[in-house]
């Protein structure tokens, strides 16, 4: 209901493409809605809904669309609190293997990715800022040395979304002669390790993924199309704006579930919404999420063209996408709480899910003051 | 690129060219702490070379000398601001107010009378607020009382912005004191060379004096001179008053996201008292960081909003949050331009003439940011529909 939806593009194909994005949010609301909030993702559902191929080329059984519509789908599983690897697998999973250079490896595994066989991971590591300004790539969590027996890989990547159950791990490297790579390893290798790291938010999954010594073969290194430095970036990017969505999504479920209990919770003989105080609170959650949905539009813009356009536009936009929304959504959320009472602070009213995934949010894939630290550096 | 973004792309490249060859070079200085008559012939002047490029009223429709398509108004405005252009301050009142209220309203005669003079320079004030109808517009006492051929007003009009240069004001006035406030009000043009009419200037917090009071002694309004039928007039002002707010409040924020910005960023990498640079701080950088993402998201959502109007999508309370939204994003900048200058921006006695509402002496601009947060609706009025209008929330029972 307060929702808003952008306005039509100017021109034909900007119109039928906002269309189609109306159309998949419908489809997802329903979708992630029918199973209830919390609900595990059934993952042949959301398969066959073609939300697992969003960006992947159509001969991989992708359907060429871009990350916008990826957006969506994120907005509406922050909307619902939804379970599920999309972050990892999708997102960061096939995101990384878009940006990669074509081979019969990363085809097999995107193809698979993309009709839902097998779920991977990145372990891109979820307390890590993103980069510096510009997408240039920030530390690398992984390394491959060459050795007398042939090169092994060493290091490790915490809170990796997905980790734990994923069916394939890529591991961003940096190659002997200091290249970023993405190496392709199955969970169960020797020297891999990988360890739950339970949250307060239980919709979420993450683990600490360590490489010790793991053996690479040569057709596991798969390197970057682009520059590797700016790919790397865009990832990080890709993870900060999703997370951006999740929170846009999560902001206005909790101002629609608000609006409405204040239209029905009396109090002195009266709906408490008819209050100012109450009114002018929720007036000032509508304003922050219409300033955030038009920072999150902006950096979704920027990551829905290829790599290499203007690279650090992108990164600005997704600071600050990243940043304001982020912070907006645990303060959006607090109020929903606060408004909703006594009930509000009970765990059968919910309220709490919202809340702690808006907080996870925040620190996931950088505070908003690193991301604001990456914006900081320009004025210098 | 499409044809319209090729398109696009040439105009901008020639209002940056225009902006470069006829923005006059140190303009804010040399207009800085000027007498009332030179400020007068500068925004005069400006508007003029603003006309002849086509660019003083790109929003009007193309009969009357405007029609710009919406997408290169946008483009236009960018630039302005771009480029630190003089803004018209003088003519806002006519060029939206009054020229909306008269494409909607008025009479063809009263267009033929007003339009082409606007254009020519004539200046327009807003009669609307009283000392007791301030947020409660509706209850306003000023009556016009019907004597023949026209109507004679008394009554008393407050915070009329530049009532002193002008030549004609928008009046709301009571037609019939027995019905329901809202219901019997009606919309004037009045001449302000009529007799029986006193314009006082109101010193305000920044000492500065562009708000006037307008006390109106048996002052004789033609008939003629009716906006809409007689006791409309509240409908009338409803419709024309918010028909401002999608591109004006888009220049605002242009200006506020170049010139305003950029003053912040070299304030705080100038040397302080001790010689170290607040930037290096880096609390004040993270708040200049936070600031640039407000001010990013603000551009975006007046852009949002030019482009709904465009659409006819504008929501029931869209003007309301770009409002709210930019009068206190500009006391958050201006409060904190105050604090990182410190006792510097006290010495600042004046404030010179600006491109925007910001001009960079931080006090008196942080001073002058109720004159946002107050006026137009304040911001208590604006969370107020944006709860009851936007959000559907119930309206606050009467007499609570």
């Amino acid at each position: 209901m307060s929702a808003e939806r952008s306005p039509g593009g100017g021109d034909l194909a900007g119109g039928l493409e906002a269309e189609l994005r109306d159309e998949l949010r419908a489809v997802a609301r329903d979708l992630l809605t029918e199973k209830g909030p919390e609900a595990a993702l059934d993952w042949r559902s959301v398969a066959e809904a073609g939300w697992l191929g969003l960006e992947a080329p159509e001969a991989l059984n992708g359907a060429d669309a871009t990350f916008a519509e990826v957006a969506v789908v994120l907005e509406e599983m922050g909307r619902a609190a939804a379970r599920g690897p999309y972050l990892g697998a999708i997102v960061l999973g096939a995101g990384v293997l878009g940006l990669l250079e074509p081979g019969p490896g990363r085809d097999r595994l995107l193809a698979a990715t993309a009709s839902g066989e097998v779920v991977p991971a990145v372990a891109l590591p979820g307390d890590g800022a993103a980069g510096a300004a510009g997408g240039a790539a920030g530390e690398v969590p992984f390394r491959v040395e060459a050795g007398p027996g042939g090169p092994r890989l060493h290091g490790r990547a915490a809170f990796v979304p997905g980790a734990a159950e994923a069916g394939r791990l890529l591991l961003p490297a940096l190659d002997p002669g200091g290249v970023p790579v993405i190496v392709d390893v199955a969970p169960d290798v020797a020297g891999l390790g990988r360890t739950a790291q339970p949250v307060l938010d239980a919709t979420r999954g993450f683990g600490l993924v360590t490489a010790d010594g793991v053996a690479v073969g040569e057709e596991a290194v798969w390197r970057f199309a682009g520059d590797p430095a700016l790919a790397l970036g865009r990832v990080r990017d890709r993870a900060a704006v999703a997370v951006a969505c999740d929170s846009l999504g999560v902001s206005e479920a909790m101002l629609d579930a608000t609006v409405a209990h204040a239209k029905v919770r009396e109090q002195f003989g009266r709906p408490i919404g008819s209050f100012q105080a109450v009114q002018h609170a929720c007036a000032d959650m509508r304003v922050r999420i219409s300033v955030a949905r038009r920072l999150v539009e902006g950096a979704v813009r920027c990551l829905s063209g290829p790599p290499g356009g203007d690279d650090s536009a992108t990164g600005v936009a997704a600071a600050m996408a990243k940043s304001y929304t982020c912070a907006a959504a645990v303060d959006v959320v607090g109020k929903a709480m606060q408004l909703h009472g006594g009930m509000g602070y009970t765990w059968e009213s919910g309220v709490h899910v919202h809340l702690k995934r808006a907080m996870l949010n925040r620190s996931l894939f950088g505070s908003p003051a690193a991301h604001r630290a990456r914006l900081a550096e320009r004025y210098r | 690129m499409t044809a319209t973004a090729t398109g696009l792309t040439a105009f901008r490249a020639h209002v940056r060219d225009w902006c470069r060859t006829h923005i006059p070079v140190g303009w804010r200085e040399a207009q800085t702490g000027v007498g009332e008559e030179e400020f007068v012939a500068f925004q005069k002047a400006w508007f003029q070379e603003l006309r002849r490029a086509g660019f003083a009223v790109p929003h009007w429709p193309a009969e009357w000398g405007g029609g710009m398509p919406v997408a290169e108004q946008i483009v236009l405005y960018q630039e302005l601001a771009a480029h630190d252009a003089p803004r018209l301050v003088l003519a806002f009142v006519a060029i939206h107010h009054a020229a909306a209220t008269l494409l909607a309203a008025g009479t063809d005669e009263q267009r033929r009378r007003h339009l082409p003079a606007i254009l020519d320079g004539e200046i327009w004030v807003q009669g609307f607020s009283e000392p007791g109808a301030g947020s409660d517009l509706a209850a306003l006492r000023t009556t016009a009382r019907r004597e023949r051929g026209a109507y004679v007003v008394n009554g008393q009009k407050l915070w009329a912005s530049g009532a002193a240069h002008a030549d004609w004001c928008l009046l709301l006035a009571r037609t019939d004191p027995k019905a329901p406030k809202r219901r019997g009000i009606s919309y004037f043009l009045l001449d302000m060379r009529t007799p029986g009419i006193d314009v006082r200037p109101i010193r305000q917090a920044t000492g500065e004096s562009h708000f006037c009071e307008v006390f109106l002694n048996d002052v004789e309004v033609p008939a003629a001179n009716l906006v809409g039928p007689a006791n409309e007039g509240w409908r009338v002002a409803q419709e024309t008053l918010g028909a401002e707010r999608g591109m004006t409040m888009l220049e605002l924020a242009e200006r506020l996201g170049n010139a305003g910005f950029r003053r912040l960023v070299e304030l705080c990498s100038r040397p302080g008292p001790g010689g170290a640079r607040p930037i290096g701080d880096s609390p004040v950088a993270d708040r200049l960081a936070a600031l640039e993402t407000e001010v990013t998201g603000l551009r975006a959502l007046c852009r949002d909003l030019v482009e709904r109007h465009e659409a006819g999508t504008v929501g029931r309370a869209d003007a309301s949050i770009v409002k709210l939204y930019y009068s206190e994003l500009l006391q958050r900048m201006t409060d904190f331009g105050t604090e990182v200058a410190g006792l510097a921006a006290h010495t600042e006695l004046r404030k010179p003439l600006s491109s925007s509402w910001e001009s960079g002496a931080w006090a008196l601009d942080f001073i002058g940011s109720w004159e946002w947060t107050i006026p137009g609706g304040t911001s208590e009025i604006q969370r107020t529909i944006i709860a009851e209008r936007g959000l559907g929330l119930p309206r606050e029972p009467k007499g609570a």
